[in-house]
């Protein structure tokens, strides 16, 4: 009954994040349609910080539905460039529009090749089933 | 062994999201609603709830209903035949087995809905208490329970013929497509609605006629996740969460359901002991003012001393805050400022007296 989305110009972890590649070396991060459905309405987000370093793997943030409450990893090493600040007040866009508007934050990484180490949309999908 | 409610086909057709409930597979919420649509359906017009894992037993013979106020803290002598009636189950140290809802048909007739994880445990101490003559059955399975919800349950419930206007906490029993239906005005949100009790086989084709009269009014089926929500919003107590074992009604501010003159009931010595002592801590409410949402077990501080831990906590729908219900030192007053230690990140919180929206159930 899946009607999720998981665009193709897009890299994939297994902790359900999703990775667009910017083309000065950052990238930016957010959770994928079907972490999103999972969680239900997303009602708190909580975001790293501009500045912080972030190895890859480290708990950088917390989304939170009104339920339950899940980590956010990032799945890249580099230092966090923005975050989206549209999520404090309308933390739904993780939902409405989870790969647009409902963006989470950016970094610059340290390696670009560890980028293409990460799932792409067909290893992800496939993941999931 | 998972139960399933008579509804669980429906639930799966609609693709609802699934999970364990005292032992029952029930829904959480279902697509196009989602908790946080589904708590403003009920707060602005009518949810549809299926409730069926709730208990459903029967006390009868001679003397039912003193025997049952025997037992349970409220006071049956407070209500007539044809109401109903929030009460405990307590043990003999005060703590909670369960709380339920007692309905008194009459004298010698009482049907009680307790929850489902413990209705098992309520039968076996009633009939273990029980004098010849009265005979407790448990019919988990007997009935469905489908609760209706929000302003518009009466015009939802009155297209279908069915009782509607009768007094808070009273009940009709009533027939529908010639099976019998008990229409109770109870609830666990807050809000105007009714708890329907029908047979079991029933229960499918009166869900399907409430789905169908509360969809003008954009009504929806909705989950337990939004039931959680909304009974958070009213400080109504979970039992395992609010209420249990070492959380006795003396702490939980449940008190206002023990029937303190009574001759007898299960923890009558325990909970006057405490009562009086006027020591233990008690439950509040925590309306957060910075930003996160506490969760049972987070710890709650003054001046980084702790003076409580948070029972029940989640976003609030209606006020977009995190709301919670915390055991707090009796030294912490309503109105003081605290601090809950939410996974390690410190959240502002008001101390208040629930609930934490304005309702009015008992509109007649």
């Amino acid at each position: 009954m899946s009607d999720l989305q998981y665009p193709d110009d897009l890299r994939y972890t297994e902790d359900h994040e999703w990775v667009r590649a910017g083309n000065d070396g950052t990238v930016r991060i957010g959770i994928t349609a079907f972490a999103q459905d999972a969680l239900g309405d997303v009602v708190y987000v909580s975001l790293p910080g501009v500045g912080d370093t972030l190895a890859a793997g480290d708990s950088c943030g917390e989304v939170e539905s009104t339920k339950s409450v899940s980590d956010i990893y990032s799945p890249l090493a580099g230092e966090v460039t923005a975050v989206n600040d549209a999520l404090e007040s309308s933390p739904e866009l993780v939902n409405t529009d989870p790969y647009g508007d409902g963006w989470m934050y950016e970094l610059q990484i340290e390696d670009a090749a560890a980028l293409d180490a990460l799932m792409d949309s067909a290893a992800y999908t496939q993941s999931l089933s | 062994m998972t139960m399933t409610s008579p509804l669980h086909d429906r639930h799966i057709a609609l693709g609802a999201k699934m999970a364990d409930f005292g032992g029952w597979d029930m829904p959480i919420e279902y697509p196009g609603g989602g908790v946080v649509r589904e708590h403003n359906a009920v707060r602005t017009s009518v949810g549809l709830f299926d409730v069926s894992h709730l208990g459903k037993a029967s006390v009868k013979g001679p003397g039912a209903a003193d025997f049952t106020n025997r037992c349970l803290t409220n006071d049956l002598g407070r209500i007539e035949p044809g109401k109903a009636q929030y009460t405990l189950c307590c043990d003999e140290d005060g703590g909670v087995v369960d709380d339920l809802i007692v309905y008194l048909r009459s004298d010698d007739d009482v049907f009680l809905v307790p929850n489902a994880a413990n209705t098992a445990a309520v039968v076996e101490r009633l009939t273990a208490a029980a004098p010849e003559g009265i005979v407790i059955e448990n019919l988990h399975t007997s009935y469905g329970v489908i609760a209706v919800q929000g302003t518009k349950s009466d015009e939802v419930l009155s297209s279908l013929g069915l009782p509607v206007g009768h007094d808070y906490m009273s009940f009709v029993e009533t027939e529908w497509e010639g099976l019998p239906v008990i229409v109770c005005r109870t609830g666990y949100t807050g809000e105007r609605g009714y708890e329907l009790v029908p047979a079991w086989d029933l229960s499918g084709q009166l869900w399907d006629a409430l789905v169908a009269a509360a969809e003008p009014f954009g009504g929806m089926p909705c989950g337990l996740g939004a039931r959680d929500t909304l009974r958070t919003e009213m400080g109504y107590p979970l039992h395992g969460n609010d209420l249990g074992p070492d959380i006795t009604p003396v702490m939980a501010g449940s008190a206002w359901a023990i029937g303190w003159d009574k001759p007898e009931f299960w923890g009558k010595q325990a909970l006057s002991a405490q009562r009086a002592a006027k020591e233990s801590r008690l439950s509040r409410g925590l309306l957060v003012t910075g930003r996160g949402i506490p969760r049972p077990h987070c710890g709650v501080l003054v001046d980084g001393q702790p003076v409580g831990e948070v029972t029940s906590g989640t976003f609030s729908p209606t006020l977009k805050q995190g709301i919670a219900l915390a055991l707090l030192d009796r030294s912490v007053k309503v109105g003081d400022e605290v601090v809950i230690d939410v996974r390690g990140r410190e959240v502002a919180a008001t101390v208040t007296k629930p609930p934490f929206v304005e309702v009015d159930v008992r509109e007649s």
